[in-house]
């Protein structure tokens, strides 16, 4: 019983993990360019299928597979901020938001006509014995995405809070003409934290693939679950983000485990939906005293 | 609104009608593909009120259709309900669909609210899929063709007639509202919740209204159009229907409901016309609305507008208007509307305060903004009220006029105390207000604008005063009169038509000082309305300020940095400093205190 309960948690933490780097590349563009990108999803599964070409088609190692969808993420990300929103972000909100909509849709089109599949298998990454703890099965492959998501989503947090673009960055979240007037370039820095926020989304595509495949789909539930993660963090809290792709992953795995699956594709918005109306700062908002 | 009136609210349902009409010319499956077209229509006249007019994304498109589809469907199927009963039903499941939606929904706005209407797409389409038992699941559920008194519309050419029909016959009232002051409204929530909700607009009930509407017109729509699908399954009321949908009005235009109604026939046909190249329809579809965004911001509807409509005449805008008719017009045209009792000028003591401030406070933080201030302002008089910046002067205002709520102390008006007095309420008491950045409405037109001033924006009173303008009833014409004297008076009247957007600065806070005297109150707080304006044109306004004073005997406050402007206009000023008051009286007093100028030079100059 309380094996079968921690297997649940296990299992729940490592998609949490991979939510909490989608969240988390979410976030820190919308930190940085006060830009909600409902176009994450693709990143992701540009990232994903990136895996699938170096792991499966050229069977180059998982190292070579992390470093190229990163890259891959995080370049298509600044082709989308320099080619399409840059021009746009002048207007207002609305136009941003409804590009980024529909950029998502189109990039998962392409993705759909470059591979007219259902499915794209990818094989996992470490093979061996799985673990046990008393009676519960823990495979290597669970502690390897939860371990490596989670390393590459504190070196996020990390760079963020300490590096030097992470300060020009947040820099240009708390004020634009601000930073633009202490030598920072906002396009450079925008472009900048795109491409970091989409080699995030890239990474979570390489550890989600052995796991859910390389499907069209990915793109929509992925950034689902990243919104979700990240409302349910404060929106605009990389460690709050970081948690909540955990508590969204344990909490599917969970409904589905003792529910039934389809409340497992309910939970992400009934999480969205409850926070929302009970606490919209999120459960771990920033500590911020905003002015009027 | 012009003779031109009840044509621009009757064409979009003729066009539809006609629309079906002329599809008897085709073969069958022209005659299907230009159903769905019609259907699509209504999606995008509907849309167009959140998305164009709200300017709120909303992807739960697809759901409503579906709410619509299986209401209409399931007690045609399970229950032998007749179909047009069933279709009234649906719609107002459609409406209350809306109304679950919104009541949450617009506690916010932006991503979070596309948030919640995704959630709740996804959520009603789980339901259904999951409600096996019920709806067939994803399945499908088979319904038969619509019977209406009896016939049987079944053919492809009766089904598109029952469509045209019944969808001119929906988008109606729709219109109505989008045209009227509801759709008006709209806009102005859209530019500056602030300014709106001064002006008596409750943003959240004005939201609510639109996604009830419109979520009723869509659901109405899929209830007409799913009987033609034979067989209906939640998954193709999915996402990315909702997705597809948002289309119509962005592409189409989001300047007039047309865009909405065009975008919706046109996106909806193509990918039966291009259907050799099905395959690459979807990605040539995103781009398509990404180019839309990029190129023309408004979507093609203005691109057409723009290109072809006849452009001002240049030379009027160059050239000054001065105020051609007395402010004193205004007290006849403004007794047709009957809405409040216009005292002549002279009949009130000069003594009664109209606005009495007592002890307000607010702090944000540490800061303490505003800090025990108390003042008076004298009927039908102008109170001046100066101080450097950060004195705490406009959140002051802010206070006064409900848009913050002062931390301790007390507003009277007129004797009656504010603090129960919500923003949008007190511009029927008679307080209005201009804004430190100038806030006009700037998609709406001039004439517009002033008829939002008026404050008759109830949501109830902007649905009535919808059906008005599109009667061109007796009492539009009055408004309309109303708002053009206004326009008048503030020399602005040959630009009635013009957006408020392509004003400059000098004439923006004309517009804006036009909008705040409409209502004829008895108060107006005006916030630096010479920032910014050249020495002419602040000559001009003091003038202004001045004769509606006098003939209206409408007392103000303004707050101003221009102190020779506001010396030679005020009757008594106060001066803040810090968030308290440090002097209060005579203008040529005032200016010459010692404190006064300490505040604003230092100590260097009281020392010298």
């Amino acid at each position: 019983m309380l094996s079968e309960l921690l297997m649940i948690v296990v299992g729940g933490l490592k998609m949490g993990a991979i939510y909490s780097l989608t969240a988390i590349g979410i976030v820190v563009i919308h930190k940085a360019t006060r830009t909600v990108n409902f176009a994450h999803g693709a990143f992701v599964l540009c990232g994903a299928y990136v895996t699938y070409g170096i792991v499966e088609v050229l069977q180059f190692g998982w190292w070579a597979a992390f470093v190229l969808a990163s890259l891959a993420g995080g370049l298509l990300a600044a082709v989308v901020e320099l080619g399409i929103l840059r021009p746009i972000r002048q207007a207002d909100s609305f136009a941003v938001i409804t590009a980024t909509i529909f950029i998502g849709i189109g990039i998962s089109d392409i993705y759909r006509l470059l591979q007219n599949t259902e499915i794209l298998a990818v094989r996992s990454m470490i093979r061996g014995a799985p673990l046990f703890i008393g009676d519960a099965m823990i495979t290597r492959e669970q502690i390897a995405v939860v371990g490596g998501a989670m390393a590459v989503a504190l070196i996020g947090v990390a760079l963020f809070a300490y590096a030097k673009f992470g300060r020009g960055m947040r820099a240009m979240a708390s004020n634009p003409r601000g930073a633009v007037l202490c030598g920072y370039s906002s396009d450079a820095m925008n472009a900048l934290a795109w491409f970091v926020g989409g080699a995030m989304a890239g990474v979570a595509g390489s550890f989600a693939a052995p796991s859910t495949g390389v499907t069209a789909e990915l793109s929509v539930a992925m950034v689902t679950a990243g919104f979700a993660a990240a409302v349910i963090g404060g929106f605009d809290s990389l460690r709050g983000a970081l948690l909540g792709g955990l508590i969204l992953g344990v909490c599917e795995t969970l409904a589905a485990g003792y529910v039934s699956s389809a409340m497992k594709n309910a939970v992400s918005f009934l999480l969205i939906f409850i926070i929302l109306l009970w606490r919209p700062q999120g459960l771990f908002p920033e500590a911020k005293i905003r002015h009027v | 609104m012009s003779r031109t009136g009840a044509l621009r609210v009757f064409a979009p349902s003729l066009f539809v009608f006609a629309l079906s009409i002329a599809g008897l010319l085709l073969g069958s499956y022209w005659q299907y593909v230009l159903a769905l077209s019609i259907s699509a229509a209504v999606i995008g006249t509907a849309l167009a009120m959140i998305v164009s007019y709200a300017r709120c994304i909303t992807i739960a498109t697809g759901a409503m259709l579906a709410i619509g589809a299986y209401g209409a469907a399931l007690p045609v199927v399970r229950l032998d309900v007749p179909f047009l009963v069933a279709l009234l039903f649906a719609t107002a499941l459609g409406g209350l669909a809306g109304l679950i939606l919104a009541v949450p929904g617009v506690r916010f706005r932006s991503h979070n609210l596309a948030m919640v209407t995704f959630v709740f797409q996804a959520v009603v389409i789980i339901v259904l899929r999951q409600s096996k038992g019920l709806t067939g699941g994803a399945e499908g559920l088979p319904i038969p063709a619509p019977v209406v008194f009896g016939f049987r519309f079944s053919s492809d050419a009766d089904f598109l007639l029952l469509c045209g029909f019944l969808s001119a016959l929906v988008i109606l009232p729709l219109i109505v509202l989008l045209e009227g002051a509801l759709g008006k409204n709209l806009r102005a929530v859209a530019a500056n919740e602030s300014a709106a909700r001064a002006f008596g607009i409750n943003v959240n009930r004005h939201l609510i209204a639109a996604f009830v509407w419109s979520s009723a017109v869509i659901a109405c729509a899929g209830a007409i159009m799913a009987p033609r699908y034979r067989i209906i399954d939640p998954d193709s009321y999915g996402i990315l229907a909702s997705i597809l949908a948002l289309a119509y009005p962005i592409v189409g235009g989001m300047g007039s409901p047309w865009g909405g109604l065009v975008g919706g026939a046109v996106l909806r046909a193509l990918p039966e016309v291009l259907r050799p190249l099905a395959d690459y329809l979807e990605l040539m579809f995103c781009i398509l609305v990404v180019a839309t965004i990029i190129f023309f911001p408004g979507g093609f509807g203005s691109f057409v507008t723009g290109t072809f409509r006849r452009k001002p005449a240049k030379l009027e805008t160059s050239a000054r208007s001065e105020p051609r008719r007395a402010v004193h017009d205004f007290i006849s045209d403004m007794n047709i509307l009957g809405r409040r009792e216009v005292r002549p000028p002279q009949d009130r003591s000069r003594s009664t305060p109209i606005l009495r401030i007592s002890g307000v406070t607010k702090s944000y933080g540490a800061l303490r903004a505003v800090s025990h201030v108390s003042f008076d302002v004298t009927a039908q008089t102008i109170h001046g009220l100066m101080g450097p910046n950060g004195a705490g002067k406009t959140t002051l205002f802010n206070i006064v006029s409900g848009l913050n709520a002062s931390d301790e102390g007390q507003v009277l008006f007129d004797g009656t105390p504010l603090d129960d007095v919500p923003v949008e309420s007190r511009i029927k008491l008679g307080m209005s207000r201009t804004f430190q950045h100038a806030a006009v409405f700037d998609k709406l037109s001039c004439v517009d604008n002033v008829l939002i001033g008026l404050g008759l924006n109830d949501i109830w009173q902007a649905s009535v005063r919808s059906v008005h303008m599109a009667m061109h009833s007796q009492r539009a014409r009055a408004e309309r009169k109303a708002a053009m004297a206004a326009l008048d008076a503030v020399g602005l009247a040959h630009r009635a038509r013009e957006g408020a957007g392509s004003l400059s600065l000098g004439d923006q806070r004309r517009l804006e000082i036009a909008r705040a005297i409409v209502s004829c109150p008895r108060i107006i707080l005006l916030d630096e309305p010479v920032s910014g304006v050249s020495v002419e044109e602040a000559a001009g306004l003091r003038e202004l300020l001045l004769r509606i004073n006098r003939e209206l005997g409408t007392g103000m406050v303004v707050i101003e940095h221009n102190i020779s402007f506001l010396v030679s206009l005020c009757n008594r000023i106060s001066v803040m400093s810090d968030g308290r008051i440090i002097a209060e009286g005579d203008p040529d007093v005032v200016v010459n205190d010692a404190l006064v100028r300490r505040a604003y030079f230092g100590e260097r100059e009281i020392s010298a």
